[in-house]
């Protein structure tokens, strides 16, 4: 009983050591695009904005790997807050299938909807104690922008990817992908709707490769 | 003697006929002028709130998804639910003053300035595909754009359109992207308001419905040629038409505008001043002959008392003039009082309105910046909240001098007054600074009553808003509704401070605030605002009790008849 629990405690090790040596890392950094100058706004009923729109950080780009890679069969669900009449975060990568939820955190209504062909929908008007919450599975790959139809400077982006390789940037550019598969793929940085970056890569299990987004 | 007595009394016609004459002339010039500036001013005032309505729709979210989201689609279909209120066709303009100007169609430009197509014209308003190349632009525009332009319209012959042209700006990128072309009937004057008629002068074309066929379009050669060799954005000539002498001024309407030219014509007829002066200088002439005349016959009979008569009759003809002089000043003040009374809304709207949004624009484009310190933009974020109050200030009166001037009638239908309580009730639970209060609803379900629904719905807003501001922190708030035998009433109370008896009489007097300390927000018009209107529905507001801890008001309604209750329903 003692020597089989130690062969299984081996066992387990050595695969945990031999996976961890066999993965990859990513790391680098994407040149960001610069920020426009931000609207200003009030945590009462007007938001002053000339048509500009308010995120809670600065802008950031996805980097992620690209390839076909299987399906988990379940994934955690993740959240696009409503807070400060603003969406937190304004960016989010998600695999598809992923279900995200909206909780409302403001004591006034929200409408939250999109128009994307990546998927259609619209939450209606609901307020801060609505449950459940009201959430969205997101299966098609592609950009999924989000806006509130009651406050016209709130949007956020969804980015949905086939891979389940990706990470967001600092507000510097710089990522590290992690727990990569060895073989050759494309890189890929997403920095707004208009462009995505790539380049190749070669990854060998072990090595941490670094690729810079110019 | 009497050679000296001839050519003095001739001299002295003459100066006299030369002073009326140029009297005559001062004072039809004065009165174009005034009536041409109103009009140059409700022009204005109406381009501002027309621009201003638009530019709210334009920033609308699910406007801004169809088309950065590449869902072209879902655009006409989006902008029907945002736009419902900007396009009540078949219903005529009911109130000239009225800030709620229906348009007559709407349509999306693309990236290339070409119209999008919408899927269901008869929703959005019918053009054809030559009205739609006229609405075309050859590039997107950075600013607002007015212009004109002539259509057929199946019921009403060839028509006039204004149109506004608003740039949409990508919320991504910050480039214009697409633009609201937004239809109007352009304003013009009715011909009982003034002596004064207007039309309008596009790419050779005239439209002045008050003159004959053949009259318009010898005007319109006319009019080609001064504009063409003319380089003043003002000009005016006189002209003759139909055979009679009218005054005609012409302004440009949209300058500096990516749409053709268009040109505003007055015309002001002279056929009156002209008569008018003849029939003075006739007056003036038979005046001098007789006293020629009366000259000679005393002459005859005695000329030492040669002098005298005519002396006295100087001094008539002086008189007569004098006093024709007074009446003609007191006509055309009246005439005056009475279009500036008429025209007072609008009036009134551009100014004071315009400087509240001067005001504002430069409030937000301190905001923009980003060189203050914090403190600086939450004081000009305070100061941009107190705008928004002022233009609702505004409203109050403009809405309270209408009804002053009797120029408010209420369009009675079936109001869901159930529904709108609901609505308040709700709205007030999601203010942010709501004080704890506890909210107790006794309101029979569908309760309808005879109303308007803008106006029925202000009525309940000030009731309830009252109920909220004048509130103690933990208190309460009682609406309730009951059946009566002549109509429905609904009553409104709620806990704080009470209206001190003193008081109580005049809480519905303008800018009387009940004795409520400053440090609550209101401006004192709200309860008048909802008194004068419950008169105008039928019934009436009154305080029920105000002691105790317990300040309540009920308001009285009219049950809907059988035909309002089609036209609610409707």
């Amino acid at each position: 009983m003692t020597i089989r629990c130690f062969l299984g405690v081996v066992l387990i090790c050595g695969v945990a050591w031999q996976s961890s040596r066999g993965q990859a890392v990513v790391e680098g950094r994407v040149e960001l695009p610069k920020k426009r100058s931000a609207p200003v706004v009030t945590q009462r009923y007007e938001i002053v904005s000339k048509g500009g729109v308010l995120s809670p950080s600065p802008p950031v780009a996805v980097v992620y790997l690209e390839g076909a890679f299987g399906k988990p069969a379940s994934l955690a669900t993740k959240q696009v807050a409503q807070k400060n009449l603003i969406f937190d975060p304004g960016l989010l990568p998600v695999q598809s299938g992923t279900r995200v939820e909206f909780p409302n955190l403001d004591d006034t209504y929200h409408n939250i909807f999109s128009y994307s062909p990546a998927k259609r929908f619209d939450l209606g008007r609901y307020r801060p104690d609505e449950r459940p919450i009201p959430s969205e599975v997101f299966d098609t790959p592609g950009l999924v922008t989000l806006r509130c139809d009651i406050h016209e400077h709130m949007r956020a982006l969804i980015l949905v990817l086939d891979t389940p390789y990706f990470v967001t940037t600092d507000s510097n550019g710089r990522f590290r992908l992690n727990g990569l598969p060895s073989g050759h793929y494309t890189v890929k940085a997403w920095l707004d709707s208009r462009t995505t970056r790539e380049q190749p890569v070669d990854l060998k299990s072990g090595a941490v490769v670094h690729l810079d987004f110019p | 003697m009497m050679l000296v007595i001839g050519i003095l009394t001739m001299v002295a016609v003459y100066i006299v006929q030369r002073n009326a004459v140029a009297d005559a002339e001062r004072d039809l010039q004065q009165e174009f002028r005034s009536a041409l500036t109103s009009l140059d001013r409700a022009e204005e005032a109406r381009h501002q709130v027309l621009a201003e309505r638009c530019r709210s729709l334009v920033l609308k979210p699910r406007l801004h998804a169809a088309l950065e989201d590449n869902a072209l689609d879902l655009l006409y279909p989006s902008a029907k639910d945002e736009l419902r209120d900007l396009l009540r066709s078949g219903e005529p303009n009911s109130d000239p003053s009225a800030l709620t100007l229906p348009a007559t169609f709407y349509r999306f430009l693309n990236a290339s300035g070409s119209v999008i197509s919408p899927p269901n014209p008869a929703e959005v308003g019918r053009l054809s595909a030559a009205d739609e190349s006229q609405i075309t632009l050859a590039k997107l525009p950075t600013n607002t754009q007015i212009g004109y332009f002539f259509r057929s319209s199946r019921d009403r012959g060839e028509i006039i359109d204004e149109i506004i042209t608003l740039p949409i700006y990508s919320t991504e990128t910050g480039e214009v992207i697409s633009a609201l072309v937004v239809g109007f009937e352009p304003l013009q004057l009715r011909a009982k308001e003034s002596k004064m008629r207007s039309g309008i002068w596009i790419n050779g074309r005239l439209s002045l419905p008050a003159l004959s066929a053949p009259a318009v379009e010898a005007l319109s050669h006319d009019l080609g040629a001064q504009i063409l060799r003319g380089t003043a954005e003002r000009n005016n000539f006189t002209i003759s038409l139909d055979g009679s002498p009218h005054l005609l001024f012409f302004r440009i309407l949209n300058p500096q505008s990516m749409f053709p030219p268009a040109y505003e014509v007055c015309i002001y007829s002279l056929q009156n001043a002209t008569a008018r002066r003849r029939k003075l200088q006739a007056q003036i002439v038979g005046a001098g002959i007789g006293l020629l005349a009366l000259g000679f016959l005393a002459s005859h009979f005695a000329a030492g008392r040669l002098s005298r008569p005519v002396e006295k009759l100087a001094i008539e003809s002086e008189a007569n003039l004098a006093g024709r002089e007074r009446a003609e000043a007191t006509l055309a003040t009246t005439s005056q009082e009475l279009k500036r009374s008429s025209r007072f809304s609008a009036d009134a709207s551009h100014q004071l309105k315009s400087p509240v949004t001067v005001l504002r624009v430069g409030i937000e484009s301190l905001l923009a910046r980003n060189d203050f310190d914090a403190p600086v933009y939450d004081e000009l974020s305070s100061l941009l909240h107190q705008t928004y109050r002022l233009t609702g200030v505004i409203d109050d009166l403009l809405l309270l001098s209408r009804m002053d001037a009797g120029r408010l009638s209420i369009d009675f239908s079936s109001v869901d007054l159930t529904e709108l309580v609901n609505e308040w009730l709700d709205d007030l639970s999601a203010l942010p600074d709501s004080m704890d209060v506890q909210i107790e609803k006794k309101v029979s379900p569908g309760l309808h009553v005879a109303g308007e629904k803008r106006y029925t719905s202000l009525i309940v807003q000030n009731l309830i808003e009252n109920a909220r501001k004048y509130n103690r922190p933990g208190g309460r708030i009682r609406v309730a509704t009951r059946r009566r035998r002549e109509g429905v009433a609904l009553s409104i109370g709620n806990t704080g401070s009470t209206i001190p008896p003193a008081a109580q009489e005049h809480i519905f007097e303008r800018f009387n605030r009940g004795g409520a300390g400053g440090n609550v927000a209101g401006h004192g018009l709200g309860l008048n605002l909802a008194c004068e209107l419950a008169l105008l529905h039928g019934g009436e507001l009154r305080l029920v009790s105000s002691a105790n801890d317990w300040t309540e008001f009920e308001v009285s309604f009219q049950v809907p008849s059988q035909r309002q209750n089609g036209a609610g329903s409707a």
